[in-house]
């Protein structure tokens, strides 16, 4: 037990945790802006998944960066078909959330088939860019803390930043802009909105479109960094649990970010602890994060039941 | 509409989903080989090529129907429940325990581990409706969750204490010849798996469309709030539909491991196949009745895309993006446009404005 306190306290662990949260956190952002307008975003799972093929196999032709635009853009372009689907034809968001999911699982494998020429695995021979690591270790020279917080701090991608970076610019645009307020407004009693001219169809496709971006964006983090590559299933339940992050954080930025690092924290306990507890099954560590989503949302949950 | 005329708008819809699956494939294929026309073929033709791809078709279809069946009572009650997976696997691994057990080799077997798979399935289905009628849980995310536990805890124990080195560490021994199903056709998976997909469809049509359960969970999937006014509880409701659904998913586990094509546990067994059900009950409209035979035909194209995999140079998963496809069409009420251009020819301008609204 000591030794697992003292590994959830080392710098190392801290790190990983924020290793392991940004992805799920690009992905409850994206899905926090497609719920607070009235649309659940179940394809954030097949959304990163399709997002980290594409960003894989652009980087290995052109500059990660361009990498990583391609999987925002190839997410975006999904939000929109899901927009499309949903609004304009009618279909039920969840069924078309489904769809996307299952067009990723089988399509991605597919494209992977031919792009690598054969292997249905992973993208192992296509030479794929990682995402530069910022470099914080002048922190250290600050004394007392310094190293701490070089351990901490250094070394993460830049779209680790730019994550950190979006809960803060998706506060400001939903509680300090007129936009914000009406993509508010949308969400929680569309009449209303509707009555004060705001046309609720607009923000739900701007809602999905930047959902799809900002699950595309963690896809890309998670092929692009620490693990350079695409593997088949790659995103392994991460969207459905950033969903979970989405419905625990109280339709609010930083409460979305809180249960983001909080399943951040037991996947990368689940990382840590096969060499830790030796005699624990890997095959139940590896149930930890999605036992504690299911706990946290019977725990929290305090929504009016409908049916 | 009349019982006639409704089954002939239903076929109809079927049949053009059919049309838009065959047409999507092509598509793809046309994109993806550099012998379309032939792998077309292959695609269409290959599944009725021997005795044996025939079994397996059938066989496909039986638990494809089954997993369409668990999906069409919960998505009835506009539930969207999606763990029929996770209920797969346990209530594969309960009819596993049961086959090693000393009642594996009795007569009893089979139906003992029929109903301890439903018991299993039952129970994974019931947490997440008690979760969210009692919690406000949303059943999506626990329901998907369970899923990945489910099929973690099936390899668990599987690895301890099924697999062994005779087995290979990602199967368990065969089942005793009493544990596995009949098979009707020898050396095909043509198997008693076939009389329980039926059963349940009767049975399925039965609880939806003549008990007073049934008929209470269709109101509130129709219109929860009508259903309220009316007395109807529908957090019971919601949570015995859930149940129920998770019964068929646990029956489903019982006949993938104790069907003919395995008779054992394995790692995987299910192959993202409980998933398939959704596009099996879209398509069939939640119809109990008409789950069979959308089971047949996506079965087929499934067993196509499996063949095409090994004869032609188009891998099997490409099955996934027309399933994917499909199930965008049909659920975006794909006959929509044709009405509205119908309505326009007779001039009839507000039933045309109407339908495209």
């Amino acid at each position: 037990m000591n030794e697992i306190i003292a590994t959830i306290l080392s710098a190392t662990f801290v790190a990983a945790v924020i290793r392991t949260t940004t992805p799920i956190l690009f992905a409850s952002l994206g899905g926090l802006l497609s719920d607070l307008v009235g649309s659940l975003n179940v394809a954030l799972e097949g959304i990163m998944l399709i997002g980290a093929l594409t960003a894989v196999i652009v980087s290995a032709h052109a500059p990660w960066y361009i990498g990583v635009l391609a999987g925002l853009a190839a997410g975006g372009l999904l939000g929109a078909v899901m927009a499309l689907f949903h609004l304009r034809f009618k279909a039920d968001i969840i069924l078309v959330g489904f769809a996307i999911n299952i067009i990723a699982a089988g399509g991605t494998v597919t494209v992977l088939t031919y792009a690598t020429g054969g292997d249905k695995g992973t993208s192992i021979n296509i030479p794929s860019k990682a995402v530069p690591a910022l470099d914080l270790s002048f922190l250290g020279n600050i004394p007392a803390i310094g190293p701490f917080l070089r351990e901490v701090l250094s070394g993460h991608s830049y779209l680790t930043w730019l994550a950190a970076f979006m809960v803060y610019a998706i506060w400001y645009f939903l509680y300090r802009t007129p936009e914000g307020l009406r993509f508010r407004a949308v969400g929680e009693y569309p009449p209303a909105a509707e009555a004060a001219g705001i046309a609720p169809n607009r923000l739900r496709t701007y809602g999905l479109i930047a959902s799809g971006c900002l699950a595309g964006l963690g896809g890309a983090q998670l092929a692009m960094f620490s693990f350079v590559g695409f593997t088949r299933d790659m995103t392994a339940g991460r969207g459905f649990i950033a969903l979970g992050a989405v419905l625990l954080g109280r339709r609010h930025p930083i409460g979305t970010m809180i249960a983001a690092v909080l399943f951040g924290f037991f996947e990368a306990l689940s990382i840590a602890l096969p060499g830790i507890l030796k005699w624990m099954p890997g095959e139940l560590i590896h149930t930890i994060p999605f036992v504690v989503t299911v706990l946290a949302l019977m725990l929290s949950s305090r929504r009016k039941v409908t049916a | 509409m009349t019982q006639g005329r409704l089954i002939l708008s239903e076929t109809g819809r079927i049949v053009m989903a059919a049309i838009f699956a065959l047409a999507v494939t092509l598509v793809i294929i046309f994109f993806a080989s550099k012998t379309p026309w032939a792998t077309f073929e292959t695609f269409v033709t290959s599944p009725l090529s021997s005795k044996r791809t025939i079994g397996i078709w059938i066989d496909d279809s039986v638990k494809l129907a089954l997993a369409g069946l668990a999906f069409s009572l919960v998505f009835q009650a506009r539930q969207f429940a999606l763990g029929v997976q996770g209920q797969v696997y346990i209530g594969g691994l309960f009819a596993t325990l049961v086959a090693f057990s000393p009642l594996g080799t009795t007569w009893i077997a089979l139906p003992a581990g029929i109903l301890a798979a439903m018991i299993g399935g039952a129970v994974i289905g019931f947490i997440p409706g008690y979760a969210k009628s009692k919690l406000g849980a949303n059943e999506i995310v626990s329901s998907l969750m369970l899923n990945y536990i489910a099929y973690d805890v099936c390899n668990y124990v599987l690895r301890v204490y099924l697999a062994s080195l005779e087995s290979g560490l990602t199967t368990s021994a065969s089942f005793p010849p009493q544990s596995i199903y009949p098979a009707f056709i020898p050396r095909t998976r043509v198997d008693f798996g076939i009389v329980v997909a039926l059963a349940t469809t009767l049975v399925v049509w039965f609880l939806l469309y003549r008990t007073a359960w049934g008929l209470k969970l269709r109101l509130t999937g129709h219109n929860a709030r009508f259903a309220a006014y009316s007395g109807i509880r529908s957090s019971f409701i919601m949570v015995s539909a859930m149940t129920a659904a998770g019964a068929i998913g646990g029956l489903l586990g019982a006949v993938f491991v104790q069907g003919t094509a395995y008779g054992k546990l394995s790692i995987g067994f299910e192959a993202g196949m409980a998933f398939e059900g959704i596009l099996i009950t879209i398509v069939a409209r939640n119809r109990p009745l008409a789950i069979p035979f959308v089971a047949l035909g996506y079965g087929y194209l499934r067993q196509g895309a499996a063949l095409m995999n090994y004869r032609a140079d188009v891998p099997a998963e490409v099955i996934g993006i027309v399933q994917g496809i499909v199930i965008l069409l049909v659920a975006s009420s794909f006959t929509v446009p044709g009405k509205a251009m119908l309505a326009r020819l007779m001039g009839n301008r507000t039933a045309a404005s109407r339908a495209t609204s």
